[in-house]
């Protein structure tokens, strides 16, 4: 038995040891965390790939692309994203025989349904950059795509960084759904901790190793945040940004 | 040149495939002492210890990959993985999805109480008490069982073991059912719970693959058991896992895995028995 310095971390008959916790936050981060990290990066890149099209398709498409697209952004934001991963992983294996490993099943998945509503992000943003500098455009003889890619979109990329921040914050949660089909990143991951720190060490620890897992995903949620509200303030232009200065 | 390259190329493939064949082998690793990672997150117990000493023999790798115990069963039947190693027991119901190898343990069921509700195995079955399992297992199978048989008990199934056992000190249920040795891990780690019994169910667990075996495994399984049964293996194996403290194992595995690395099967067996007890 080894006496502890902290007595208030000393609970039940276990000496707290810190050093144990300090183990599971680090396997946490080791074998948890770059997963959680690649899976949120890839929906992430996944939605704006998809999602950005999408959104200039519901603007200025053609009305059937439009109705297309708009059927494509009901259906993904209208289905839960466990239900979709279900769908990808288990449905479409027992019956079609597809065989998707468990993270590109998340992946395409989640990255379904964040594309659906970042496209929603993207077209507000686009609506919000008013018609007449669109007309104004053509009237000085730009084609529609010129005038997107020239006018509109730096514009429209500017004002939809404040709302993806959201998604970002979302999507980076969500990726913990993966782990209902055994992906192995922050969540399964202390899942396996939990397992093993209730037998070595009782198993009101389980309490403790959620908390870290909490933890770290407020951190990175907190780190993602930060940097886009970096960028969001390196990227304004006078007279060009939302109203009102937030600070940070 | 080009041609020649391209020739070393695929000599060079058919070499590297005639080497060693790597299957995934699929476990819940969060059911101690059959399989659980340790605090570096190394997967060990006595299911995968099996599977890596039969491995070593037959001259195949293996990947071990953490699988939820609800989809373990179709993963498997449909080839997500090539092999289960996660402390099944062979029934019919699985026998539909999966084919298994000849048996290689016995296991029963054992009751977990709080040590302070005053039942025994006796009334907390018959009197109308929630009992908890895991979700999709034989434990859960028996209690079903005796509802079906019209006795007054209630079930509640968890995706988890871990789940279950803290539904049990949290008071939420009255008894936890599930195999003998990984219910003795958890009233060895927790003060309030005892086993207030063991059923003999007489269950064999079985390594299994997808039906039809379509990568011809059960053969150099089955062999593979005969084996290390045969040679003491299997016996210091069961020495080493069953009925010893968890965090000893631990240290007793990462001190002699490197002795199965290298090959020794022997030599890695009778060191973790040593180390652990």
């Amino acid at each position: 038995m080894v006496r502890h310095a902290f007595p208030s971390l000393t609970f039940g008959r276990y000496t707290s040891s810190m050093s144990t916790i300090w183990q599971s936050l680090e396997l946490l981060i080791v074998k948890g965390l770059p997963t959680t990290i690649l899976l949120t990066l890839g929906l992430l890149g996944t939605g704006v790939l998809l999602g950005f099209p999408i959104a200039f398709a519901q603007v200025y498409g053609y009305r059937p692309l439009r109705w297309l697209c708009r059927g494509y952004e009901q259906l993904f934001r209208g289905i839960p994203a466990l239900v979709l991963i279900l769908i990808l992983h288990s449905g479409l294996a027992r019956s079609f025989n597809i065989l998707l490993p468990a993270f590109t099943s998340a992946l395409i998945a989640l990255g379904l349904r964040s594309s659906a509503y970042q496209s929603q992000i993207f077209r507000g943003a686009i609506q919000s950059v008013s018609q007449g500098q669109m007309m104004a455009a053509r009237a000085l003889g730009m084609s529609k795509i010129r005038a997107i890619r020239y006018i509109i979109l730096p514009q429209a990329f500017r004002l939809s960084i404040p709302p993806w921040t959201n998604e970002y914050s979302s999507v980076l949660k969500d990726t913990s759904l993966a782990s209902a089909i055994g992906v192995l990143e922050l969540t399964k991951q202390g899942t396996l901790i939990f397992t093993r720190i209730q037998f070595v060490m009782g198993v009101k620890y389980i309490l403790v190793i959620l908390i870290l897992v909490a933890f770290v995903y407020l951190v990175l949620t907190y780190i993602g945040n930060a940097a886009l509200g970096f960028l969001e303030n390196q990227l304004r232009i006078p007279g060009f940004e939302m109203k009102g200065k937030v600070e940070r | 040149m080009k041609r020649a390259l391209l020739a070393v190329f695929f000599i060079g493939l058919l070499a590297v495939s005639g080497l060693a064949q790597t299957y995934n082998v699929a476990s819940d690793t969060t059911w101690p002492p059959f399989e659980w990672a340790d605090a570096e997150g190394n997967l060990l117990g006595f299911d995968l210890d099996v599977m890596r000493c039969i491995a070593a023999l037959q001259g195949f790798e293996i990947n071990i990959i953490t699988y939820d115990w609800d989809i373990i069963f179709d993963d498997v039947g449909i080839g997500r993985a090539d092999i289960g190693a996660s402390g099944a027991t062979i029934t019919e119901d699985r026998e539909l999805k999966v084919d298994f190898s000849a048996p290689y343990w016995t296991s029963d069921q054992a009751i977990l109480i709080r040590a302070d509700s005053g039942l025994n195995i006796v009334t907390a079955l018959s009197l109308g008490y929630t009992v908890g399992a895991q979700v999709e297992t034989t434990g859960a199978g028996f209690i079903q069982e005796l509802i079906d048989a019209g006795v007054s008990v209630i079930i509640r199934e968890y995706t988890l073991y871990p789940l279950a056992v803290l539904d049990l000190i949290n008071g939420n249920i009255h008894a936890v059912i599930q195999d003998e040795p990984a219910s003795e891990a958890s009233a060895t780690a927790e003060e309030e719970l005892i086993i207030a019994g063991v059923i003999k169910t007489n269950e064999n667990f079985g390594f299994f693959v997808a039906e039809g075996d379509p990568n011809g495994l059960l053969p150099l399984i089955n062999d593979g058991v005969t084996q290390i049964k045969a040679s003491g293996v299997f016996d210091n194996l069961v020495r080493a896992y069953m009925g010893t403290d968890l965090t000893k194992v631990e240290v007793a595995w990462k001190a002699s895995i490197g002795l199965l690395e290298a090959g020794d099967v022997e030599a890695f067996a009778q060191a973790l028995a040593d180390g652990a007890n």
